[in-house]
């Protein structure tokens, strides 16, 4: 699948947004650098949400990683694009 | 005040089950007895699939016996406690039946303790031994360092003697489990084998197909949901239990292994959905026939929605201190906001509306804890609680978040949220007491709407969720209602096991 840096993010902040319906204002404001953790403040099933969502959306595989394992959108971009 | 005692037979249940399935749930006295019964009579069929390996009864009865030789050659005799330290595997399911049947009491730690924690958990219940999982051997070490006495068994060790399964009394020690620690800290509570059959057969009760299933591990087993409810009640009905290693897989597990019964938190639930919802497809899969929620408060809009993919799911209400399940609801479609029917052998009281327990699946005592578990004979729950005219149990709330307003009126936070809550387009809520710009003590609603729901909303979606939480407000008794509303942009703060933290703004 070809897809481009902004097309992952898209569909990323597609995915963040139904996984807490609180985050579509912070969603539309994603960028490569906004911190998992501490600037979208999710909660552990919506992790287990976003993790399960990219891998449904991407057709993709995490190894052994879970979505707080990344520290910024960048490094899952980077993860999914060399998946792709 | 209102002292109203409950006591539901056995046969109430029988409606809900086939008469041949319900004559099948029958009562082996032990845990023991209960393993014994079960490695007979279901030997070749599999009981566990984990790491892509799948085992019968008949071999994990053979590994049982391994691990209950290995301890009887470490000289653990008997009623000793033994600790058992792993994660949701194989290991720990061959190591539970071993050193249940050894005779000895199960004393289940988190596998998330770090190795002070273990230390501190093999002294303060005694335990003779830890056996643990291969896996977190690290968290031996400091314990290892410091008690020279205590066996430390690897769940993979072999015995070469034949040791026979011992005959425990119902009265016996089967297992210490932690609570849950929303109350306080956490503490052991010490179940003997009675108890916990007890909790396993309540397990059985309610629903048209008991034995035979397959289902599907995602609860700690060091937790009594994941241990009685999901674990024995599978071993107990010959079912096939998928032990899930990472959550992450369940859905791509649940397409080949496809389960048949699942038994979750509210929020998995809820997760579930929500991603059935956005790919367009039923991610529990076509064989999903039953849910087991509780917990935590499970909201009536979940019942409703798994209906509609032909799923049945079933909110109950239960206890560490109680072997798990109190009551379970059969009739989730006509009463989705019930925890449903108390199950036999306990009784159930209401005590200026707080809910009493006594009977065989309660608590013997919190272990190595000076407080008493028991007040003249009966167990305080601290839950608020009523029941409706055919004896169907709600849960309204918790007695310690009783809000006592200045006019001396008493407002449960849980049973307004309740009312909030079924809204549609509401996931979670939270009444609190605040103090306002003036200095005035106020009531407070703080709302986390389901995104899933707001496309019915029209174009002001917020707006429109506002004017409704009004109207439900306004419809509630004068000093019952709340003078803000915020909705809020993300989920509340939760505990590990999902509930929410409530806020003590003027405590």
């Amino acid at each position: 699948m070809q897809m481009s840096r902004n097309e992952i993010i898209e569909k990323l902040k597609d995915i963040i947004v139904s996984a807490d319906p609180g985050l579509e204002e912070r969603a539309s404001s994603v960028t490569e650098d906004t911190r998992i953790m501490q600037d979208l403040g999710l909660s552990s099933i919506g992790m287990l949400y976003i993790a399960i969502a990219i891998e449904e959306v991407f057709a993709i595989r995490f190894d052994n990683v879970g979505i707080s394992d990344f520290e910024t959108v960048r490094s899952i971009v980077d993860y999914i694009e060399k998946k792709l | 005040m209102d002292n109203i005692i409950s006591i539901t037979s056995a046969d109430r249940f029988a409606k809900y089950t086939s008469p041949e399935e319900f004559a099948r749930i029958r009562d082996h006295g032990t845990i023991s007895a209960m393993w014994t019964h079960c490695a007979r009579e279901y030997a070749a069929l599999p009981a566990i699939n984990c790491d892509d390996k799948l085992y019968s009864f008949a071999q994990l009865d053979h590994d049982a016996a391994l691990l209950r030789s290995a301890l009887r050659e470490a000289g653990i005799e008997p009623g000793a406690r033994v600790a058992l330290l792993s994660s949701n595997s194989y290991a720990f399911v061959k190591a539970f039946i071993g050193i249940v049947t050894a005779g000895c009491t199960a004393v289940v730690l988190p596998a998330h303790l770090d190795e002070t924690a273990v230390f501190g958990c093999i002294m303060k219940f005694g335990a003779k031994a830890l056996v643990y999982e291969e896996e977190l051997e690290a968290k031996t070490g400091f314990a290892r360092a410091r008690l020279a006495h205590i066996g430390f068994i690897s769940a993979e060790a072999q015995g070469e003697s034949f040791v026979p399964v011992y005959e425990s009394k119902p009265g016996d020690g089967c297992v210490i489990m932690f609570t849950g620690g929303t109350t306080g800290k956490s503490k052991g509570a010490l179940l003997n084998h009675g108890a916990v059959m007890q909790g396993v057969i309540n397990g059985c009760y309610g629903y048209e197909q008991v034995f035979h299933h397959r289902m599907m591990l995602v609860l700690p087993l060091s937790h009594v949901f994941g241990l009685i409810r999901n674990l024995l009640s599978s071993l107990y009905t010959g079912s096939t239990l998928f032990i899930e290693r990472n959550n992450k897989d369940m859905f791509r597990d649940i397409a080949f292994f496809r389960p048949t019964m699942l038994v979750v938190v509210p929020a998995l639930a809820e997760m579930a959905l929500m991603l059935s919802k956005k790919f367009g497809r039923n991610m529990l899969g076509n064989d999903m026939k039953y849910i087991i929620c509780g917990a935590a408060a499970v909201a009536p809009y979940l019942v409703g929605e798994y209906k509609k993919y032909g799923i049945a799911l079933f909110p109950g209400y239960g206890l560490t201190e109680s072997a798990n399940l109190v009551s379970g609801n059969p009739e989730s479609f006509e009463k989705p906001g019930s925890v449903g029917l108390p199950y036999p052998n306990q009784e159930l009281r209401l005590e200026n509306g707080e809910l009493l327990l006594r009977g065989r699946n309660m608590l013997d005592c919190y272990v190595g804890e000076e407080e008493e578990a028991w007040q003249d004979g009966w167990f305080h729950t601290g839950d608020l609680a009523r029941f409706d005219d055919e004896g169907f149990l709600y849960i309204t709330g918790r007695i310690k978040e009783v809000i006592v307003l200045d006019n001396g009126e008493n407002v449960s936070p849980a049973e307004l949220e309740a009312r909030f809550n079924e809204l549609p387009f509401i996931q979670d809520s939270q009444v609190f007491e605040d103090i306002d710009e003036t200095g005035r003590h106020i009531l407070a609603l703080e709302v986390v709407p389901r995104m899933t729901e707001l496309g019915a909303l029209g174009a002001e979606p917020m707006k429109a969720i506002t004017e409704k939480l009004w109207e439900v407000n306004n419809a509630q008794r004068s000093y019952e209602r709340v003078t803000r509303i915020v909705i809020r942009d993300k989920d509340f703060d939760r505990s590990p096991s999902m509930k929410i933290l409530r806020y003590h703004k003027c405590k």
